[in-house]
């Protein structure tokens, strides 16, 4: 019979009377452990090899665990603080803390603990304690102490168990193999094993000389996982952006480009919203300090918005009974929408005067004061567009929307009337998720107000939307943490493995 | 958004209906009240969008389903009996909160509900229109409780608004027994603690007087002794602020809701030194919409008659005139009608807005992205075919991140020389968070921190960005300049200058521009495996291997191969 070397080997180092651990035959045939166990396995195919399988637990002490094995268990050095008080009635936990050094998580920890083992009572932020026990008799902290000393009495399983809540353990499990001859095994080798003349590598020297003609291929495992590898590839959320934009570039719309940094004028004023807005409190604006205002604001215009916050547009126009202080025009801020972009170009600032029709779009970063967790990101990306035409109407605002987002799997959106300071009407839109079927705002639309329009010089009708690029991202990817999607937070893990189903 | 709450006995009992709450729900949510949850006493909360305010309470939430219902059309304006009463403003009011209105209610029969109402929409107030009190503030006495005899004028009883010293008058505000100065109040109350910001700087404090003496400190917290009760019948509101419309208008908002419970309004004179007002204002408002535009915004043909159909649901008076222009009425307590295009958004919501059918707009243009957008995707195609991972990282990070951790130290005002992402960066004012004050100057301390938080996931790691840094810049119209930066990293066991250098050219040579690699030195790489980016003559980045103190401060066991450099140099 022939045979591969590696499993000739194997097959002469087996036994038929016993088992002998594949560790053992690598360690004799100075081969690697995964080539002698492959070659078992095709031996065990081959039915001349049995092999055994035995798993083995092994426990150890985790960092945690460690540390209570030396300074003993928190409930227990709680129990101990409580009784050298002399606690036969009630002590305030505070004064408990320092004897018993504990801080932290582990206060939490003692406390639970400590009135599960019913060393005593904990109620209304005092312990007191049952003093006729014995903390040295604690079953947890002697088993703690036996898996540190590895001593061969295994603690209970029941008390290991506990343990393992606790997180102070770790098992695990190794499984080790063996190999013993079967009846065909030994027969092969009375009848005598060759090795087969087969090639690993398939050579330039091979194909140049004609000799591979006449060689053997060694079989692969065709079957088995190949070492992972991590291609590059563009950011799953930058990829959806693109997306995003190449719809909107289908429908007609040409991208804008502006300031991230830029005065508060363009990024409040100029949309009509009054200087005492709740979101322009300090609270929610990233103002800067440095820079702290600019000296450049084109000043007819700043007239004209300016007379519209106070005045109105039109005869009968009423404008907000707010204060105006050009000055806070003048501050500078990162952006908290992406609508400053949309004023520059609507003015004219951007790339000169714009005669109907027109269509815009932009998706870059806006910022929020807010605080970083799964669903909030203090930047992130803005979807924003609008069309600008001689009439538009709200059917005309439905449909383009309708339209925008139906390339998005998102069908039967629903226009909630809704109130902004810069548009009217305005409209809330609701979509169905494509998967889970429920109703979900994907978006905030409107016509611009005669408030903003007038002072910009635009003669003509524009509606405009917003939406953010993060909740369609999170909706199409399933990212439960917004974290992972944006940001130096991110888990490399997370966008190797993320499916792009674009 | 406001939250409103409601108990949906009292919005049944007002609004006149026998719905059960589910229906309810639907219908208020036609309104644009979101169902949001229920109180602890189980009245259930509605949110809405801050331009109807006079729906914080259950009056005026059950005033508009009555006129969704069809039991009531068009304007209505509660009758109001003449002033006996005068607030006079003395010239010692502080200059900081000048303004004063307010009206009398008499024959009032207010439950533990309807008082509780009455509080709710006080607050709500406060917290929307009255800006947390800065702007206005509402006192509710029981007008029992006012003495306030008067021989001079028409009107035979007064209060009055001045200003006085923190030290001055005493009195027992309300949630107390002790006897306060204002100064006091600000410091020894909780309510005073509260809104003690609001009046601190004043030089004199806003106050409200009658014969007895101080009953009301504005907008901080009134007296013990006019505080009203389920037994008070009559109220005296008085409101003070710093903007005589805002308060106006609060001032209607409560007056409606308490005629809607059975009160009756009695004006009151507000006398200024200069000028005297006749308050609350009730009258209507005048706005002209042409039926051309009301057409054109809704995209539907509509006949005149069912145009003044919808606006009389709507609460509001229409009467056509010639050319088929709508002469509308809008009643007081509409704070939100501030030109006709809200008029129409009132007809479109009395139409029903989900009963249009979506149009397209038949215009054409062309689309297409940004130079910007086109060059970067250019070079990050180029990168990802190179095996970079794209990243992408927040633009906000820290002085710490930037240059201290990249060994680098901060100089407010550096040198044209000074190394690659030494800039003045853009600060920000109050930052929540002291990892994010700053625009970011580069790019690669945010790899780094990427690499720092990944030290788990299997090597290689090549990253790449391209995005945002800035930099102060005085000549620029916002005085920042922003540019978009291309940073890359190699961390893998081997890693050298080589491989960094190598990816460098090949970017180089796909994009079409020359690359030179003089030798400089920078504190974030190593001495002598650092190079300056020079593209087409320009000096444009730095290319290298990261310095060792920076892996380490970074947790990273192994090396790293970086460069970055200005995509502008690209062009």
């Amino acid at each position: 019979m022939k045979l591969p070397r590696t499993q000739a080997a194997v097959l002469e180092a087996a036994s038929a009377t016993e088992t002998r651990p594949i560790a053992e035959i690598a360690d004799e045939t100075d081969e690697n452990r995964t080539t002698i166990t492959r070659a078992a396995f095709e031996l065990e195919e081959s039915g001349l090899l049995d092999i055994v399988e035995e798993t083995t637990e092994s426990v150890s002490l985790t960092t945690e665990g460690e540390r209570y094995d030396e300074h003993g268990l928190p409930e227990i050095r709680l129990y101990r603080a409580a009784v050298e008080r002399g606690a036969e009635g009630s002590v305030p936990i505070g004064e408990l803390l320092g004897p018993a050094d504990l801080d932290g998580p582990a206060v939490e920890i003692a406390l639970s603990n400590f009135a599960r083992k019913g060393y005593g009572e904990i109620e209304n932020g005092a312990v007191s304690v049952d003093s006729g026990l014995d903390p040295d008799s604690d079953a947890e902290a002697a088993a703690l102490s036996e898996i540190a000393g590895e001593t061969d009495d295994a603690p209970p399983g029941s008390v290991l168990d506990q343990l393992e809540r606790r997180d102070l353990v770790a098992r695990e499990e190794s499984t080790a193999r063996s190999v013993a001859l079967t009846d065909d095994g030994v027969t092969a080798l009375m009848e005598g094993v060759e090795i087969a003349d087969t090639v690993g590598q398939l050579t330039p020297e091979l194909l140049t000389s004609g000799e591979w003609q006449t060689v053997d291929f060694a079989e692969y495992n065709v079957a088995a996982d190949a070492e992972t590898i991590h291609g590059g590839r563009t950011h799953v959320l930058r990829r959806i952006a693109d997306r995003v934009k190449r719809v909107l570039v289908g429908m007609g719309f040409e991208e804008m480009d502006g300031p991230h940094a830029d005065a508060d004028f363009w990024i409040n004023d100029a949309l009509f919203m009054p200087q005492d807005h709740p979101a322009r409190t300090h609270w929610d604006r990233f103002a800067l300090s440095d820079p702290e205002h600019t000296d450049d604001l084109p000043e007819e215009l700043v007239d004209r918005v300016r007379s519209a916050h106070r005045n109105g547009v039109g005869e009968q126009g009423d404008g907000y009974h707010s204060p105006w202080d050009e000055d806070f025009s003048r501050e500078l801020a990162l952006r908290g929408h992406t609508t400053n972009l949309s004023m520059r170009y609507l003015a004219g600032e951007a790339e000169g005067d714009l005669e109907p029709p027109q269509r815009y779009f932009s998706i870059e970063k806006v910022y929020r004061n807010d605080t970083l967790d799964a669903t909030h990101l203090l930047e992130f990306f803005q979807i924003e567009g609008w069309v600008m035409a001689e009439e538009l109407s709200v059917r005309d605002l439905m449909g383009t929307f309708t339209e925008f987002y139906e390339q998005f799997g998102i069908t039967d959106v629903q226009f909630k009337p809704h109130y902004n300071p810069y548009t009217e009407p305005s409209f809330e839109l609701f979509g169905r998720h494509p998967t889970t079927g429920e109703l979900i705002e994907i978006g905030n639309s409107g016509l611009f107000r005669p408030e903003v329009l007038e002072p910009l010089g635009v003669e003509c009708d524009v509606m405009a939307w917003g939406l953010a690029l993060e909740r369609l991202a999170m909706l199409i990817t399933g990212a439960e943490d917004i974290r992972d999607l944006h940001g130096t937070l991110t888990d490399l893990d997370f966008l190797r493995t993320a499916e792009v189903t674009l | 958004m406001p939250v409103v709450d409601i108990n949906t006995d009292e919005l049944r009992q007002l609004a006149a209906t026998e719905k059960d709450d589910d229906e309810l729900k639907r219908d208020l949510f036609a309104l644009g009240l979101e169902y949001e949850g229920e109180t602890d006493d189980g009245d259930l909360q509605f949110e809405f969008a801050p331009d109807r305010l006079d729906r914080l309470s259950v009056e005026g939430v059950a005033r508009s389903l009555r006129y969704q219902y069809g039991h009531d059309r068009g304007v209505y304006l509660p009758t109001t009996n003449d002033p006996e009463w005068v607030i006079e403003v003395e010239e010692s009011v502080p200059d900081e909160r000048p303004y004063v209105t307010g009206a009398v209610v008499r024959g009032l029969d207010m439950g533990e509900e309807e008082l509780q109402s009455l509080i709710q929409l006080q607050e709500k107030l406060h917290a929307t229109m009255g800006r947390q009190r800065a702007k206005g503030a509402i006192g509710v006495h029981d007008l029992t409780m006012l003495k306030g005899h008067r021989t001079d004028g028409d009107r035979s009883k007064s209060i009055t608004y001045r200003g006085i010293e923190p030290e001055g008058d005493r009195f027992v505000p309300l949630d107390s027994d002790a006897e306060l100065t204002p100064a006091g109040v600000l410091s020894d109350h909780p309510t005073g603690e509260q809104y003690a910001d609001l009046v601190a700087d004043y030089e004199r404090y806003p106050a409200i007087y009658d014969d007895i003496g101080l009953f009301s400190l504005p907008p901080v917290i009134n007296g013990r002794r006019t505080e009203v009760s389920t037994d008070s019948r009559d109220l005296f509101i008085e409101l003070t602020g710093t903007d005589q419309w805002t308060i106006d208008k609060m001032c209607t908002i409560i007056c409606y809701a308490l005629d809607a419970r059975g009160g009756r309004i009695e004006r009151v004179a507000v006398e200024y030194p200069d000028r005297q007002l006749d308050r609350p204002d009730l009258s209507v408002t005048r706005k002209t919409v042409a039926h051309e535009r009301i057409e054109s915004v809704l995209g539907i043909d509509l006949d005149a008659d069912s145009v003044v159909d919808y606006l009389e649901r709507a609460g509001l008076d229409a009467e056509v005139g010639d050319d088929r222009v709508y002469e509308v009425s809008v009643p007081p307590y509409r704070v939100d009608v501030l030109h006709s295009i809200d008029v129409v958004d009132d007809v479109g919501r009395a139409y029903g807005f989900n009963d249009l059918e979506p149009g397209y707009p038949d215009v054409s243009t062309i689309g297409g992205c940004h130079d910007r957008t086109r060059r970067e995707d250019a070079v990050r195609d180029v990168l990802v075919g190179l095996g970079f991972e794209d990243m992408l990282n927040f633009y906000l990070s820290s002085e710490r991140e930037c240059f201290d951790r990249m060994n680098l130290s901060f100089d407010s005002d550096p040198s044209s020389d000074a190394p690659f992402g030494v800039a003045r960066p853009p600060t920000i004012t109050e930052p929540y968070s002291e990892e994010y004050t700053i625009v970011r100057t580069w790019a690669l301390p945010s790899l780094l921190m990427v690499l720092e938080n990944n030290t788990h996931r299997s090597y290689p790691q090549d990253l790449s960005e391209i995005g945002l840094s800035a930099a102060v810049d005085e000549s620029e119209e916002t005085k920042v300049h922003e540019h978009r930066t291309v940073a890359a990293v190699l961390a893998r066991t081997d890693a050298s200058y080589e491989d960094a250098k190598a990816r460098l050219q090949a970017i180089a040579a796909a994009l079409g521009v020359t690359l030179e690699t003089p030798p400089t030195a920078h504190p974030s790489f190593i001495d002598g495996r650092t190079a300056e980016v020079v593209l087409d003559g320009e000096r444009a980045g730095v290319v290298g291997e990261i310095h060792p103190k920076v892996l380490l401060e970074h947790d990273l066991e192994l090396p790293v191969a970086a460069f970055e450099f200005d995509l502008a140099a690209m062009e």
